[in-house]
């Protein structure tokens, strides 16, 4: 007897499949889709099971096209129970970045150090670098215009906030001192820095 | 060959952008040190674009290149050149008709390790650029000198060249800033050493000045550490001196705005 279980783990919803055929995993799904559309509308969906090994990749792209129909996205990682974000994906640097060198954070990064010209750094969040930054960095690069940069000298080629881009101006030669820039109305500003 | 110290230093001179002294750097501490009496032989890595024979002025008597030493056609010890002023300065030269895809890096670990037992010094000279030739010519050092001259262009390689030595796990990297002018460094028109240390953030070991003496010499095959009266002379005896455990003072801009201002005091201005 064909059967689906539906599981709701870490706000996806995995649908378990057991021994069946497309046709009737087809059926079963379209009947819930169509009684309660309120829990499947815009929920992100996993597919799951051993019934799944009977079916063709056509069959299984059927099912998705079906979920996709009704609202759902495709969970594309196999785990579901991946993690929320964690402090932990801040990342913190103990040396200079260099010339061609690159990193990337998934949270934060902190560079005890200096981001020389032409390295490159980009975070999903904030950036603070603990001395000179002439490089090129990028906070909030999945599109967080709230993050900000920080350095204990800021002097970067160009900087990005979330998508605004803004380079400095070349004649900018004035003493070193904590600098933040920061998104304002869709502009990228500079100004010393102040505890809050 | 009397080598004079247990163990064995492999150093590579490498510095990313062409054009900036990394051969006639080694040419010049290879000489120095053999003339300090230490066993030191110079490696050239730039295969097809061979300069260090011509600055030595050995190139009339070499017959095998590293390539045929990796490929069997010869010994090592056949391939090396003797120096033709201390017979302690042994080179190997490169195959100007082969190019660095040629060897790989694992060979010129071989080489070196087969060298390592007869010598106090290897120099590595590295070629410009970032690619296969410059893997290769890192992979046996222990110790890296990175050549810059105080521009820009220069100085940008040179970043990028210690961040790959960093990465390659390199402790010992060393500066060596060659062609600086002290008046122009005066005149604010050029980066000062302090600038490029700042900027860089790591240890010097010497300052060359730029010296008209060093296109002569280099033409002659005769490394400019030979003649006493060059002020680049000074510079690299100082860098073998410090290469050696010995504390030298750095030739400080102080010093030439002294002479350069008694030079201005007695009429022979710039």
């Amino acid at each position: 007897m064909a059967k689906v279980d539906i599981k709701g783990i870490n706000d996806n919803l995995v649908f378990v499949f057991s021994q069946g055929n497309a046709e009737e995993y087809m059926a079963i799904l379209t009947k819930k889709f169509e009684t309660t559309p309120q829990i499947f509308n815009g929920s992100p969906v996993l597919f799951q099971g051993e019934g799944l090994n009977a079916l063709t990749q056509q069959d299984i792209s059927a099912l998705q096209r079906l979920c996709l129909d009704h609202g759902m996205f495709m969970h594309n990682v196999h785990n579901p129970a991946r993690p929320a974000k964690a402090a932990s994906d801040d990342l913190f640097i103990y040396r200079n970045l260099r010339s061609g060198q690159r990193l990337h954070s998934e949270g934060s990064m902190i560079i005890w150090g200096n981001v020389h010209e032409s390295a490159e750094i980009t975070a999903a969040r904030d950036i603070i670098v603990l001395g000179r930054l002439e490089g090129i960095a990028h906070a909030g690069c999945y599109g967080d215009v709230t993050r900000s940069i920080f350095a204990l000298n800021l002097a970067p080629k160009q900087i990005r906030i979330g998508d605004k881009i803004s380079i400095v101006p070349a004649n900018d030669s004035k003493q070193a001192q904590p600098e933040v820039a920061y998104v304002e109305d869709n502009n990228i500003f500079i100004r010393d820095y102040r505890p809050r | 060959m009397a080598k004079k110290n247990s163990d064995c230093q492999v150093i590579v001179v490498t510095s990313g952008k062409g054009g900036v002294g990394k051969t006639t750097a080694v040419a010049n501490l290879s000489t120095g040190l053999a003339k300090q009496g230490y066993s030191v032989v110079v490696m050239d890595l730039d295969i097809g674009l061979k300069k260090l024979d011509l600055i030595l002025g050995l190139e009339n008597r070499v017959i095998y290149d590293i390539v045929q030493v990796i490929e069997g056609e010869c010994t090592l010890r056949q391939a090396l050149v003797k120096d033709k002023r201390f017979p302690e300065l042994f080179m190997l030269p490169a195959a100007q008709t082969r190019n660095k895809d040629d060897i790989t890096a694992e060979q010129v670990v071989e080489v070196c390790k087969e060298l390592r037992p007869d010598f106090d010094f290897i120099f590595i000279d590295c070629p410009a650029g970032i690619e296969k030739g410059f893997q290769n010519a890192i992979a046996a050092a222990d110790k890296a000198i990175v050549v810059t001259n105080p521009e820009v262009s220069a100085v940008r390689d040179a970043d990028r060249i210690i961040g790959m030595l960093e990465s390659a796990d390199f402790r010992d990297i060393k500066l060596l800033v060659n062609r600086i002018r002290p008046d122009m460094v005066r005149r604010g028109d050029m980066l000062s050493i302090e600038d490029l240390i700042e900027h860089l953030c790591i240890e010097l070991l010497g300052v060359v000045p730029e010296d008209s003496g060093v296109v002569i010499s280099t033409n002659r095959g005769e490394p400019i550490i030979l003649n006493d009266k060059s002020s680049a002379a000074q510079a690299f005896s100082n860098i073998v001196q410090r290469m050696q455990g010995i504390e030298v003072p750095f030739m400080t801009l102080q010093e030439d705005s002294f002479w350069g201002k008694l030079r201005r005091n007695l009429g022979f201005g710039r």
